[in-house]
């Protein structure tokens, strides 16, 4: 499930860069931590509204909220909805 | 290992997401009768209890760890994995699973659900929180739900007990048959699960369709160590995925795209969602809890209104101890003669414990609040925004919480760092916990800090000073071991659960505070207890011919072990009273007040503590060397004092230590560092001190 190429990744928007208050659909997770990601509540179509930034940020998915660092936010990749 | 093999109860086990109110709904289902042990060879709390369902047959109720899959990442969650698996050698596998799910957030607890499905037990789905989900406008047909699932839901909010009763219904006999896996592989999967099923079959072990499709649904499973699985099943297992990657089939990619269309599935067919835009109450209340800078403002006002409580209101039940303990002294003094055995029971043991059980209030009064702090889910915003700080030293947010029950104890605080995810964090915040300034202290800091200042005002920035620096060294040092550990490469990234607001469940409070108050009387106490008969065995023989107190001390083991010590702390500025206090306060920092009382000869005053305090404070300041200089200047005072705020005095916490890292190496290098921290702290300021003329 991971991107084909570099470049398809890095032209990607990523949580961490995603826009404070906005709603976004999961397209899909790339990166070391999927695992614990998916564990948690980061599956792909799912969505999610970034709540603020910060260190740590702060996301709601599936109405519960969800803090996760920057590094965990650049592995999921979203699109706006 | 089913009921008729071994003969015992049916095994129902609760199964859940942390936070989804798997306690609360153990609590309604049981009464609030619980039985807590421990699971064979790890530390984790194991919780049960005995129930009837409506129909009259008896089971067992298991309330396991929470976790969010059954590819675990702690040990609690492991642990969940191998009893459901039926890998727990010493637990038996459960004849039903209770799977708690949050009716709101269906999406991220139904994974969970498919995983307990696919291990082959009967599954019933508990919908909790149908109220709140209703309340975001999310509208359930749970039978639609059953249908999709193909298990038993009921819904069910177990806050308010509603549904409880249709739950212990569905517990009826017989059980409902093993669920059956709701999704279908490609045919190389199907291929794959086959033949790594027969193989595992062969080898000799249970349920092989379950654990082939465990071992290729998670890599760690497979190649990583695992203690309750044989070696060559993970062999099979790698060969069995790498013939699938050979095919351009990642198994543990397709289990999770198929589990995820179950899910969405069922979802769609079960849910309608009426649009609910509106701000919920915990959003408000985050918008100032989590507020970049309101925030900080709000963390402070609470962290001073937990220790501004303690130390005013812990002080009432404190004063009811210490009476009782005077009492009790009087009253077993009385019916005994005058001698040894009046004196070990009154001098010994009632004192020597009653020492220690005054601590008890103001330990139970934080935990109580720590409780309240967790309860109503503030405490994970606590630990997202400490995270920031404790980042920069090389611990997680997590670490909050076992840093701030050091303040009042070290023994939970130790303990309370299990729901660290890093084992080098948490092995870092273990190490420099014991700095935290615990209550035990207290009572050394109340005869020490007057010697050095007699304002009021003067002693309370003293205090304050003392809390700084113990917290302050500690993070210093987590700064600095974090670098020699090389926490940083290995620390995993922040992510937890923000729970919505809600009014702690009290019961669980009080039972908790219970819990721990009768762990601290066993741990601490049966420990103490040994410790206070040793030392007052060692300060009352041998007899010194002449039978007055104040020659015993140096005619007695203890004088003599002091005197043999005193070239050591000489240095410190010390004579062999304070050395043989603090060598006797190793075992317990609190035996130092006593040890002091003792040497000099001071009678404990029953009625009034601080008389008592006063009493040795005088003994202090009038003792004299024999060339007639102060035997204990403010200069030896503050270095006892920097002593004591450094080492690390406590038995009992030592062998937690040992007992939580399983291992004696870390545990007696943490004594050694922070007992030679201290020495080497007391010696530079007693010999700053002096060369600086004071």
């Amino acid at each position: 499930m991971a991107f084909t190429t570099e470049l398809e990744r890095d032209s990607a928007l990523n949580l961490s860069q995603a826009a404070v208050g906005c709603e976004f659909q999961i397209k899909q997770l790339d990166g070391p931590s999927c695992k614990q990601l998916r564990e948690i509540g980061f599956c792909e179509e799912m969505r999610v509204r970034k709540v603020s930034n910060g260190r740590n940020l702060i996301c709601a998915v599936c109405g519960t909220r969800l803090a996760l660092s920057h590094k965990l936010a650049e592995q999921v990749f979203v699109t706006a909805v | 290992m089913s009921t008729g093999e071994n003969n015992t109860l049916p095994k129902v086990a609760l199964v859940g997401h942390p936070n989804v109110g798997k306690t609360t709904l153990f609590n309604q289902l049981t009464g609030e009768r619980r039985k807590v042990g421990n699971y064979v060879g790890v530390t984790v709390e194991k919780v049960s209890a005995t129930i009837f369902t409506p129909h009259g047959h008896q089971m067992e109720l298991v309330d396991l760890p929470g976790c969010y899959s059954l590819t675990p990442e702690s040990p609690d969650e492991r642990v969940t994995r191998d009893v459901l698996l039926g890998d727990f050698a010493e637990e038996s596998r459960p004849d039903l699973v209770i799977n708690v799910v949050d009716a709101a957030s269906l999406e991220r607890h139904l994974p969970l659900t498919l995983q307990l499905i696919e291990l082959g037990l009967p599954v019933l789905v508990a919908l909790n929180q149908v109220d709140r989900a209703e309340a975001a406008g999310l509208r359930l047909n749970p039978q639609v739900l059953s249908d999709e699932l193909g298990v038993p839901v009921v819904a069910c909010q177990a806050t308010s007990g509603k549904g409880v009763v249709q739950l212990k219904q569905a517990l009826r006999f017989p059980l409902p048959p093993p669920a059956e896996r709701r999704w279908k592989g490609s045919t190389a999967l199907e291929h794959a699960v086959a033949e790594l099923s027969k193989k595992l079959a062969t080898l000799g072990m249970e349920r092989p369709k379950v654990h082939a499709l465990q071992l290729l649904g998670d890599t760690d499973y497979r190649v990583k160590v695992q203690p309750k699985l044989p070696r060559e099943a993970q062999i099979a297992a790698r060969e069995a995925a790498a013939a699938c990657i050979k095919e351009n089939l990642v198994p543990e990619d397709e289990i999770i795209k198929l589990r995820t269309q179950t899910i969405r599935r069922a979802i769609t067919a079960a849910t309608h969602t009426m649009r609910n835009e509106g701000e919920t109450l915990s959003d408000k209340i985050d918008r100032v809890a989590l507020h970049p800078i309101g925030g900080w403002f709000f963390f402070a006002a609470i962290i001073f209104a937990i220790f501004w409580s303690i130390f005013r209101f812990a002080e009432i039940p404190m004063h009811w101890v210490e009476l009782g303990v005077g009492h009790t002294k009087d009253w077993v003094g009385g019916l005994l003669p005058d001698g040894d055995l009046n004196s070990l029971l009154t001098d010994g043991i009632i004192e020597g414990v009653g020492a220690v059980v005054i601590f008890l209030p103001q330990i139970l009064l934080l935990f109580f609040l720590i409780g309240l702090l967790e309860g109503s889910g503030y405490m994970s915003r606590a630990t997202f925004l400490m995270d920031k700080v404790m980042a920069q030293v090389g611990l997680s947010g997590k670490s909050f919480l076992p840093l701030l029950s050091g303040y009042a104890c070290a023994i939970p605080g130790v303990m309370a760092t299990r729901s660290i995810n890093s084992n080098k964090q948490r092995l870092l915040t273990i190490l420099v916990l014991p700095w935290q300034s615990c209550t035990a202290r207290l009572p050394v800091y109340a005869i020490l800090i007057p010697l050095l200042i007699p304002s009021v005002l003067g002693q309370t920035t003293m205090m304050f000073f003392i809390y700084f620096l113990g917290t302050g060294t500690a993070l210093g040092v987590a700064w600095l071991l974090s670098k020699r550990i090389g926490v940083g490469e290995a620390a995993p990234h922040f992510l937890l659960e923000l729970p919505p607001y809600r009014l702690p469940d009290f019961s669980y409070v009080f039972r908790h505070v219970l819990d721990r108050a009768l762990a601290f009387l066993r741990k601490a106490g049966s420990l103490i207890l040994g410790i206070v008969i040793l030392l007052w065995a060692l300060g009352t023989y041998p007899k010194a011919p002449s039978g007055e107190e104040q020659d015993q001390f140096n005619y007695s083991a203890m004088g003599r072990i002091g005197h043999f010590i005193e070239p050591v702390v000489k240095p410190l500025g010390w004579d062999a009273r304070l050395g043989t206090a603090t060598l006797a306060s190793f075992a317990a920092r609190e035996v130092f007040v006593s040890q002091v009382a003792v040497s000099f000869a001071v009678e404990e005053n029953e009625d009034d503590d601080e008389t008592f305090r006063a009493q040795i404070r005088t003994a202090m300041t009038d003792a004299k060397k024999s060339d007639g200089s102060p035997a204990y200047p403010p200069l030896t005072v503050l270095s006892v004092l920097i002593f004591y705020i450094y080492a690390l005095q406590c038995l009992p916490t030592t062998a937690v230590v040992q007992r939580e890292t399983k291992s004696w190496k870390w545990a007696l290098a943490q004594l050694a560092g922070m007992s030679l921290f201290a020495y080497l702290a007391a010696l530079i300021v007693y010999q700053g001190g002096s060369l600086l003329g004071f």
